[in-house]
């Protein structure tokens, strides 16, 4: 039987990450970064990953994660907002409730969720919103992550819809208004509460409790969070225990300032003229990675290498992945895996060659979804504030010796 | 009858058991560039969060660091008074900055 060990508390000092100076021209986006190191530490729960902070928890996948359609939860990323989080929680104690425009105001237990409703199993990619933010020049606002914010898991649980419908909700109800158990140093700080209009709820958003058939990682929002396939990480609020149904949407910080982009044609800005009108990231984008091989490895001339990364999109689904061998001029498709995690996954792909040459060999790959929308060059990649949404074609180099 | 024992334990498991006692996030010491203000800089920020949270936002502009500050003091009521938002800006500007302005 699995008993989870705990890391003691302790110390490690970190080094600071060196930033490049700035002389990349404004505007010009370039790859994110990719050279970043493991810690020497694991967090509860994780294998080593690659570290931005420990209080709030930010924790990164490193790229050879991504060779495969499920990330495993020891890997996957983490990414809180508030410093405190509770460092224990009941589960038989622990209660999800339901209150405003509803019939009866709702207290369940798990127990009550995974008794009273009828459960689902789903897979969708998890991704942060500033995911490979580091690409972005001028620097932009927030942590800059490499390409490793994002994961993908079958989740577990019940439908929202489903607890909402248990509740009954009055005609009015309009806004539903998410928030966990995860609260800022000072108690008359605004908590990270999310809201989502009820129209956007459809039944593939689920109160989960399990991830690749584990009960949630504590990091990633144990004992229960939001799973809102096809859109930004933002709104999949982690631990919650409160979700309260209003009329009209309570604008709060959270909401009204975060994880926002321009409301224009290209969804940019420069930093000199930022746009004033802005709107939600929401959906996300189609993307690809390759998990390998790494960057700057090194391998044998005639050596059988077989490129594997991962597609995805907000879910019209993957219709090809390309793969360039020569820094982008000759395009071939890449062989899919069979699809099974559905729309909401990342598709896995690979693709077969043999250097023949001694030199250095850029591969590349790009995803064109069901929905017709291809990835751009890295450096097509246009601006915005906060560093949101980048797609760039993925590129990794190596050296044939 | 070893088996059924084994499935009651990890029904049981399931059930109540998933985090067993207390969480500790380890806690990890960046080191902050020496220079003036660092030691005034590292107890603000350090009240609510890593200094990790602060330099892993690359180098920035004097008004990036600025507008920064001001959203920790008026969304998330950092304990820092008016006289002392200069020495905060100016140590990040000083230390994690991009020679830019603004």
């Amino acid at each position: 039987m699995e008993r989870r060990e705990f890391f003691k508390k302790a110390v490690v000092t970190a080094s600071t990450v060196a930033f490049s100076s700035n002389i990349l021209k404004a505007g010009e986006t370039t790859h994110p970064v990719d050279d970043r190191k493991v810690t020497s530490i694991a967090f509860p729960e994780k294998r080593p990953m690659i570290m931005y902070s420990d209080r709030p928890p930010l924790l990164e996948s490193p790229r050879e994660v991504f060779t495969s359609a499920l990330t495993p939860n020891d890997l996957f990323f983490v990414r809180w907002h508030m410093p405190m989080i509770p460092s224990h929680i009941n589960t038989s104690a622990f209660r999800i409730k339901i209150d405003g425009l509803v019939d009866k105001e709702i207290n369940f237990s798990l127990k009550d969720l995974k008794t009273k409703f009828k459960q689902v199993e789903l897979t969708a990619v998890l991704q942060c919103g500033g995911n490979s933010r580091s690409a972005f020049h001028p620097t932009a606002s927030g942590i800059q992550w490499g390409a490793g914010a994002m994961g993908c898991a079958v989740w577990k649980g019940v439908r929202l819809k489903d607890v909402l419908e248990h509740a009954g909700l009055k005609s009015f109800a309009t806004w539903l208004g998410f928030n966990g158990k995860d609260k800022a140093v000072y108690s008359e700080t605004a908590n990270f509460i999310r809201e989502m209009k009820l129209e956007d709820l459809d039944e593939n958003v689920l109160l989960a409790y399990e991830m690749n058939g584990e009960d949630l990682p504590y990091l990633n929002g144990f004992p229960l969070r939001l799973v809102i396939p096809g859109t930004y990480s933002d709104s999949w609020l982690k631990m919650i225990s409160h979700i309260t149904v209003t009329k009209e949407q309570n604008r709060l910080f959270f909401m009204e300032k975060a994880y926002r982009i321009p409301d224009n044609e290209c969804e940019c800005e420069t930093p000199k003229k930022l746009v004033e009108k802005t709107k939600p990231i929401e959906k996300i984008n189609v993307n690809s990675i390759i998990g390998y091989p790494q960057q700057n490895s090194k391998v044998r001339v005639n050596a059988h290498i077989v490129v594997r990364g991962v597609a995805f999109d907000a879910g019209s689904g993957i219709k090809l992945v390309r793969v360039s061998i020569d820094g982008g001029k000759i395009w071939r498709d890449a062989l899919l895996d069979k699809g099974e995690g559905g729309n909401f996954a990342f598709r896995a792909f690979r693709y077969t060659f043999k250097p023949e040459k001694v030199e250095k060999v850029t591969i590349m790959c790009k995803a064109i979804s069901n929905a017709g929308d291809e990835q751009p060059l890295a450096k097509d990649i246009k601006w915005n504030h906060g560093g949101y949404r980048y797609n760039g074609i993925d590129e990794v180099t190596i050296e044939v010796v | 009858m070893k088996s059924f024992i084994l499935l009651i334990l990890l029904t049981s498991y399931r059930l109540l058991a998933q985090v067993n006692g207390d969480i500790q996030v380890p806690y990890v010491d960046f080191e902050m560039k020496k220079g003036k203000g660092e030691y005034s800089t590292r107890g603000k920020c350090n009240m609510c969060h890593s200094f990790g949270y602060v330099i892993n936002q690359g180098n920035q502009s004097r008004k990036f660091w600025l507008k920064k500050t001001i959203k920790m003091i008026e969304v998330f009521n950092a304990p820092i008074a008016e006289k002392d938002i200069d020495v905060v800006v100016n140590y990040l500007y000083e230390n994690y900055g991009n020679r830019e302005e603004e």
